[in-house]
């Protein structure tokens, strides 16, 4: 049984945040994860952020701005989205059902911190920063600082998530974004996979970004494998000898468990196939 | 403990209503209880199922997801406005007789609104398409081969006129 006390839809930001400092009120959106909350018996009063145009996409030139109650229906169909942030659209397009991406948001999806959330690992190829407001002002943190853990972020009382700012890919950058699960619907991720190459002219990798979710405590960039491949001309070879070195970590963050003979050689190949097809997609072609 | 309900104007199949909803009512709670719209079945009250899928301006929504406080403003539809008439099937729930996609029956509800949410957008829906639509919509009898031929069934044969009200 839900037993929420207050529910509150302010129609101005400025009068929202004024309510949020109170410290009393949870701010609810697409409600997707919140209203199952609900059902805990926690929190008690609610502020629906539903009135507050929170739902916009700017194209900033190199950055897009994107507001934080932005559907995953709206983001998986947005022609900006699709052209200069492809792997989010294609996170956006996967999560849950169509229902769910119907009400969820992308800012949901972040604040929720869930180590499995579907955006993230495509958000975190972007380098996406988010925007916090309050009453006494604005802030902007890195995603990556501002996840902590499972279900844990540096969200302050009073503070709501306004936008996220992800920086566009450079042209003719190739992506993957690959999620992994028991079914194909109504999925929770046991791993995503997310991935961008950008070729130099001389055929070799100019730069290369990888992120996992559902596999560390948070989403998380593998920065020790970017490093490896920056600067070597692609071939198979290298791509599996970078995975090795990514699943290894993987392995040694989640503990050596019963089903690691299994799981093993199934991140060894997934992430082989990750920096595959993002190589393929990009203006250099295929992989040697 | 004092709660304070909530006054939400809204359209439920086309007809305007003005309510007081308890702040933590969901949308499907309210359907059922509040307005005894007993047609948007509750399944499993965590978004998995689609049994209590609904309409939500033109969306396909999970009711037990949707706090009731939500709707102010919005145009909902559910089975029950989905028929012609009192007693005339729509062709979307024609479809869905003639092609045996019906057994149980717990499920139809829902999946005849995830139906009506993709024909609006999409008249000539792909069998990926339709398989995408109703991903969120279980059915454990059919197997969903004789739904997912209902669906196309609906596609071919239904006017555009006759998806005409449920843009409103």
């Amino acid at each position: 049984m839900i037993s929420v006390l207050e529910y509150l839809r302010p129609e101005k930001l400025d009068e929202a945040l004024r309510i949020l400092a109170g410290g009393e009120h949870t701010p609810v959106a697409g409600g997707t994860d919140l209203v199952l909350q609900l059902r805990d018996g926690r929190p008690r009063k609610v502020l629906d952020l539903g009135r507050l145009k929170l739902d916009f996409i700017r194209d900033n030139g190199d950055v897009i701005e994107i507001g934080s109650t932005m559907t995953h229906t709206a983001l998986a169909s947005d022609p900006l989205i699709i052209k200069s942030l492809p792997a989010l659209s294609k996170a956006s397009s996967l999560v849950g059902s169509l229902q769910i991406r119907n009400r969820g948001t992308v800012g949901g999806n972040i604040v929720n911190a869930s180590p499995c959330a579907d955006t993230l690992p495509a958000l975190l190829l972007y380098d996406a920063e988010v925007v916090l407001k309050s009453a006494s002002g604005t802030r902007t943190v890195s995603l990556s600082q501002f996840v902590l853990g499972p279900y844990r972020t540096a969200l302050g009382p009073g503070e709501i998530l306004y936008s996220i700012i992800c920086r566009k890919a450079e042209a003719h950058t190739g992506w993957s974004y690959i999620k992994l699960g028991r079914r194909q619907a109504v999925n929770i991720s046991r791993m995503t996979l997310a991935a961008t190459i950008f070729m130099n002219g001389d055929g070799k990798i100019g730069s290369a970004r990888l992120s996992a979710g559902s596999v560390f405590p948070a989403p998380s960039r593998i920065p020790r494998v970017e490093r490896m491949l920056a600067g070597q001309t692609p071939s198979r070879e290298l791509y599996r000898e970078a995975a090795c070195v990514a699943a290894d970590m993987m392995i040694k963050e989640s503990g050596h468990r019963w089903s690691t003979p299994y799981k093993k050689p199934v991140l060894i190949s997934l992430l082989t196939r990750a920096l595959t097809e993002a190589q393929g997609k990009s203006i250099s072609g295929t992989v040697s | 403990m004092i709660t304070t309900d909530v006054a939400v104007k809204f359209t439920l199949n086309g007809i305007s209503m003005e309510r007081n909803v308890p702040p933590g009512w969901t949308l499907l709670r309210f359907l059922r209880e509040g307005l005894g719209f007993t047609g948007t079945k509750c399944g499993c009250e965590i978004g998995e199922c689609g049994a209590c899928t609904v309409m939500f301006n033109g969306e396909a929504v999970n009711a037990c997801l949707v706090l009731a406080a939500q709707i102010d403003g919005a145009n909902i539809w559910t089975i029950e406005g989905v028929a012609l008439s009192g007693r005339e099937l729509h062709p979307i729930q024609q479809a869905f007789v003639e092609c045996d996609a019906v057994h149980c029956g717990f499920c139809s509800p829902g999946m005849v609104m995830s139906t009506v949410a993709l024909l609006l957008h999409n008249r000539i829906p792909s069998n990926i398409l339709i398989k995408e639509s109703l991903a969120g919509n279980l059915c454990r009898c059919t197997g969903y081969i004789q739904i997912i031929e209902a669906v196309r069934k609906a596609a071919s044969s239904i006017a555009d006129m006759e998806l005409e009200k449920f843009r409103h």
